[in-house]
């Protein structure tokens, strides 16, 4: 085995420089406002069509060893959070632009990492400080009778240093803006009545709806699909807040305008035309059902079941009239599930045509390929037992109160895909919802189903987190003003020891020279970022979009409170999109913020984004196994061992 | 029709030392290596040309393993160096950067080989009695009462690998837990013979650092969830019965032969009959956990259920061991209903991230642990798992030897002083080929030390203790003692009446001095003892071969 090895250029590093370059193709996939990419493939003359970042960069097939360790972050980072794969890419790129630029004015690689870590520090400080809490944002926003209020309260108690850690202390004066309650009632008892006892007055709807809402980001009907789900979810569970996003699963049927997604309770399934039939039959009754974890095959045998080999069959007489194995097995099948009663029988792998056949002769229901959750969805409510074997069944294996229903017959726009038979189960369900997603378009039901999950994880992360963060850029506005506050202080004391977040208790480590560089450089990132979404917006020109942000620093310098209220302001006055379904509680001349992120998934993206700069821009070289030296001997920058 | 074809002839290199072809590669590989030493070192992505998983590491084990070459001198080195890191998990880079610079130096000082060879066995015998000796003034003695030696000594390996891209805290964390486990792992029962447990890692991709943790007992990972449920796992102690063989009702082991049935004989229907023989015995004997380390019949698996019997099935040779370690029992290999049962304290489900996990908590004392490890993402995650199994082997091996060495290259320097002073007369080699001998040592020593810092400073040893200090190389002379700050271990600071000296400059002999004991400074870098013993002698040795071969045969055929 041959070995090569690049050294990569100190000053222009080649890796940081292909991270930057790769960060380029979700510039336009930022914000909002997303343009669609085709993607076509040369060998095959295939081509997809692509929204997000984490597609492009699925479909793209990258082979330089950046680009894998770029995927492999993305692709971890949208299998957990579903959302924020092209902030962490843009900014990846951005920092990775910043540390190259460090580099050039030769700052050593230890210095960029610590002062760019630090810049890390102030920007998760920054957002654990600007954090709202859910509990408080659903007391103050859903009453309509102090709309003014609620506005201002807003704009200084979010800026609050560590607000978010006594979300319900609030100060006497304010509370008594905060709800009618309290203007009811002006003892001083109430007053320290906890907010979340406050909430229990209000319906609890119109909150997750609201959350949901300043979660969208552009993708309305996609949120207003996850709200559906969620009020199906509460109304189920007779639970307050509730949305379980591991119990929601997706239908994509093409074929059918935007308009008809919708969602409805249990699980939808797409059924042959003679399997429909047998839902008709079925339909309006209460059912028992049958789970199979395996196929439903005679030949079938469970995971890990070795086949014996070198077995032959020796006979001592030769008998026609006898049934095959098959033919045994299925009557004896047939017999129990007639026998235990059986209407329904969902399958998580495959059924063989045979037993479908014979099933729909006696109006027995089979449901082949239904996902695990599904499965174990339908085990929970219906008191059915998984089974592998069908020969396993018993009475207590059989779950009952199950309901079919035929939601739309498909058969006359496609004979195959059949008739979507929606399967329920009757009184308490178990949570289990489907959201059905539809399109004319089939190239776009891949980014309908992606829009629709990121909405949905926004929503479950921000219950999760029980706290908000301004969006629209303003957190990351107050991010830069930070970062360069700063920097600015490092400027004006250039000997004193570094600032805040340097450790008091360390033995005089030697002050870090060119933290007010590298914290700029970082900062321009952000701003870089900001800037590309509000061009995204269509509102704003590359140069516009810049000075505008210049300009509101420079204007809001020193008053880090009133730059995000200000800017969101300046944000969004122009930008339509973010204003398109405005609510009740906010009329048009009080533009309180109304686009809000995620706490956890904006401080791991950003740590994820640094993670791959810092991976980056300490290697120094790469070493390639099992080079050939015959045929990559001319490659100049290979050195052998 | 078979062909002939020539042998080809066998490639002879005389004196490989001398060629320019093997030194030129040696000198890449040293490079390759220093680039990566220290918590400021290089990282390297690792792949292979088509394409295959990318990993970026500046691990020795990781590196050295994927370094292989072309020249058999090479390999001689690697392999060395290798066989240390798998004894010793510690002190890789150390060793091989040691024998290449070793190497160098004794090219570079025009020394005959066989000389050298006797001053380097000399030096390194001096060397091993001055660490093992009672005086030797750059050891540090642990002391089990307290924690914080052994954090220190576990947060030292950790910090030193940047492929984990840990923060301050994080890697703070993370070496708390190493110690935690590790004491987790040490028996506090003394009766027979004491056997060290097992800590086994299991990792959590996508979430923060600071998730992980570690528990007694062991974690299972239990994929389908579907029939677990919690009204089984009641906190009561678990009747266990552990399986090796497969319960699947399958005929494998069959061998080569053919085997004739008769047409009606049903072979599953018999086996499963026996394999629910087996169930009824062992619910009978009133077992609530039965374990299977490979796959359980479904209908055994209802069975069981059905009588509720918590079921897990497809464990694993690893985790199968220490289980039965855990539970006291040794695993069953055949289906003849067991006369003997395993206790386990109790069942709970923990969820990590999208994990879901069986906790089966020890019913006793049983040294067994289990670390989650969290990280943001694989590349990260993957070289964290290599450095925390790297951290229990240290953290063990101060049980055979219970002190550390300073670290940060503060125990390089300390020993080249060392030597410089001590003066010998050896059998074989004049008093001036020794001094040259000696010379190219303790440089080799301290180039060692001066490795750790990649940022074109200068490296320094002050002239009391012979500790490694780095000055940064935009600092003006006059402001030294400012700006130096602490030594490399952070046990020595700077103060005005300190003098130092540049590495690799003439300095006057003089005996370093211990640190006082009054100092009220915390050491901050540590070495493992026995690994770092073991490199310096592999390093030399390995050195020592390396300069007594005369030619190198290669078969080309």
């Amino acid at each position: 085995v041959m070995l090569g090895s690049t050294i990569i250029n100190h000053r222009q590093h080649v890796g940081l420089q292909k991270l930057s370059a790769l960060a380029e193709i979700t510039r336009s996939s930022l914000g909002p406002n997303k343009n669609y990419k085709f993607i076509q493939d040369d060998t095959t003359g295939e081509s997809t069509l692509v929204c997000s970042c984490f597609r492009i960069l699925e479909s793209l097939e990258l082979t330089c060893s950046v680009g894998q360790v770029v995927y492999e972050t993305i692709e971890t980072h949208h299998r957990v959070y579903n959302t924020g794969s092209g902030c962490l890419l843009f900014l990846a790129g951005a920092w990775s632009h910043a540390a190259l630029e460090c580099l050039h004015r030769g700052i050593s690689v230890r210095h960029i990492i610590s002062a760019m870590s630090e810049g890390m520090e102030i920007c998760l400080n920054v957002c654990r400080q600007c954090s709202i809490s859910i509990k408080r944002r659903e007391v103050s926003e859903l009453c309509p009778f102090n709309v003014s209020t609620v506005k201002d309260s807003h704009a200084h108690q979010q800026l609050t240093p560590r607000a978010s850690e006594r979300p319900f202390n609030l100060g006497p004066q304010k509370k008594l803006k905060l709800s009618r309650h309290f203007r009811e009632s002006e003892s001083p008892s109430i007053s320290t009545i906890h907010a979340s006892q406050l909430c229990s007055y209000e319906p609890f709807f119109p909150d997750i709806a609201h959350i949901a809402e300043t979660l969208s980001h552009g993708c309305t009907d996609a949120m207003n699909l996850v709200v559906k789900a969620s009020q199906m979810q509460s109304e189920c569970n007779q639970q307050d807040i509730a949305f379980d996003v591991t119990k929601v699963v997706t239908c994509v049927l093409p074929g059918l305008v935007e308009e008809q997604a919708t969602v409805l309770p249990g699980c939808v399934v797409l059924v042959p035309a003679e399997q429909a039939s047998v839902a008709h039959h079925l339909k309006e009754q209460h059912l028992k059902v049958a789970l199979i974890h395996g196929d439903l095959a005679a030949t079938y045998r469970h995971l890990g079941y070795n086949r014996p080999k070198g077995i032959q069959s020796v006979s001592d007489r030769l008998d026609l009239s006898r049934l095959s194995k098959e033919d045994t097995w299925m009557e004896k099948v047939v017999t129990l599930l007639l026998n235990l009663e059986v209407n329904v029988i969902l399958v998580s792998g495959v059924a063989s045509e045979k037993v479908i056949e014979c099933c729909w002769r006696r109006n027995i229901l089979v449901v082949e390929k239904v996902k695990a959750s599904i499965l174990k969805a339908f085990a929970v409510s219906t008191g059915a037992i998984p089974v592998t074997y069908a020969t396993q069944l018993s009475k207590h294996c059989v779950g009952t109160g199950l309901k079919v229903s035929i939601w739309r017959d498909l058969s006359n726009n496609d004979r195959k895909r059949g008739t979507a038979v929606n399967i329920t189960t009757d009184g308490l369900n178990c949570g289990l919802v489907t959201v059905i997603l539809t399109s004319s378009v089939h190239a776009k039901l891949q980014t309908l189903e992606d829009q629709f999950w990121a909405c949905a994880y926004r929503l479950h992360w921000a219950l999760k987190d029980k706290a908000l963060l301004p969006g629209a850029g303003v957190t990351e506005m107050v991010c830069i003003q930070h970062l360069q506050n700063e920097a600015e202080h490092d400027i004006r004391n250039p000997t004193e020891s570094n600032g805040v977040s340097s450790q008091q208790n360390k033995p005089r480590t030697p002050a870090n020279p060119y933290r007010d560089v590298v914290l700029t450089l970082m900062a321009d990132g952000l701003k870089d970022y900001i800037c590309t979404v509000m061009v995204n917006t269509g509102v704003f020109s590359k140069v516009g979009a810049r000075a505008a942000v210049i300009q509101h620093l420079q204007d809001y310098h020193g008053t880090v409170g009133d730059v995000a209220a200000k800017f969101s302001q300046l944000f969004l006055h122009t930008d339509t999109c973010y204003n398109a379904t405005p609510t009740s509680v906010e009329s048009s001349e009080t533009p309180a913020i109304k686009t809000y992120d995620n706490l956890c998934v904006k401080q791991e993206v950003w740590r994820k984004a640094l993670d791959l700069v810092f991976l980056v821009l300490q290697t120094d070289a790469e070493v390639i196994t099992g080079v050939d030296r015959k045929t990559n001997g001319a490659q100049e920058d290979l050195m052998f061992l | 029709m078979s062909r002939v074809v020539k042998k080809s002839p066998s490639v002879c290199t005389d004196l490989p030392l001398d060629n320019t072809d093997i030194c030129n590669k040696l000198s890449l590989l040293k490079q390759l290596l220093i680039s990566c030493f220290g918590p400021a070192g290089r990282l390297k992505q690792i792949h292979n040309n088509i394409g295959g998983r990318v990993i970026s590491t500046s691990t020795s084990s990781v590196l050295l393993s994927a370094l292989s070459s072309s020249q058999p001198f090479i390999n001689l080195i690697r392999t060395s160096v290798l066989n240390h890191v798998s004894r010793f998990n510690d002190c890789g880079l150390f060793t091989a950067i040691l024998c290449l610079t070793l190497l160098e130096q004794a090219k570079q000082s025009g020394l005959r080989r066989n000389v050298s060879i006797i001053v380097n066995k000399h030096l390194l015998g001096l060397c091993t009695s001055y660490l093992q000796g009672q005086n030797c003034g750059c050891k540090v003695k642990l002391d089990f009462c307290s924690s914080q030696y052994f954090i220190t000594l576990a947060f030292s390996v950790i910090s030193s690998k940047p492929a984990c891209v840990l923060t301050e805290p994080e890697a703070l964390h993370i070496s708390k837990l190493a110690v935690q486990a590790f004491l987790l792992t040490v028996p506090c029962n003394n009766t027979g013979v004491a056997r060290l447990g097992k800590t086994l890692t299991v990792c959590v991709e996508g979430h923060p650092v600071l998730d992980s943790a570690v528990f007694p007992g062991l974690l299972v990972d239990m994929p389908d969830i579907f029939f677990l449920n919690a009204e089984n796992l009641h906190g009561r102690s678990l009747c266990t019965v552990l399986f090796s063989a497969s319960l699947a009702g399958d005929l494998c082991e069959l061998g080569d032969g053919n085997i004739e049935l008769h047409g009606d004989a049903d072979t599953d229907s018999q086996i499963l009959d026996q394999l629910l023989e087996l169930g009824k015995q062992v619910v009978q004997d009133g077992v609530n956990l039965f374990v299977c380390q490979k796959v359980i019949h479904p209908v055994l698996q209802q069975y069981l259920r059905g009588q509720s019997v918590t079921v897990i099935e497809r464990l694993g040779i690893s985790l199968m061991e220490s289980l039965s370690q855990l539970a006291g029992r040794f695993l069953h290999l055949f289906l003849i209903p067991p006369k003997a049962y395993g206790k386990v304290k109790e069942l709970t489900i923990k969820q990590f991230g999208s994990k879901t996990m069986l906790h089966i908590h020890p019913s006793g004392e049983s040294a067994i642990c289990t670390m989650i490890l969290c990280h943001r993402n694989d590349t990260m995650l993957s070289e964290l798992k290599v450095v925390c199994q790297k951290t229990e082997h240290v953290l063990r091996l101060t049980l055979r030897e219970p002190c550390a060495l300073m670290g940060g290259g503060c125990t390089e320097t300390h020993l080249a002083a060392y030597i410089r002073n001590k003066s010998a007369s050896l059998l074989g080699c004049s008093q001036t080929e020794y001094l040259l001998g000696a010379e190219g040592f303790c440089r080799s020593l301290e180039s060692v030390a001066a490795a750790l810092d990649h940022k074109c400073g200068n490296s320094l040893t002050d002239l009391t203790h012979a500790h490694y200090w780095t000055l940064p190389a935009d600092v003006v002379e006059d402001h030294m003692e400012n700006s130096l700050g602490v030594c490399g271990c952070g046990l020595v600071e700077s103060c005005p009446s300190k003098k130092w000296t540049y590495l690799n400059t003439k300095y006057p002999e003089f005996s370093p001095a211990p640190v006082s004991k009054g100092t009220h400074l915390q050491v901050r870098v540590l070495d493992s003892f026995t690994s770092k013993l073991s490199g310096l002698q592999v390093a030399v040795e390995t050195a020592n071969l390396a300069l007594d071969v005369q030619y190198i045969i290669q078969d080309t055929n």
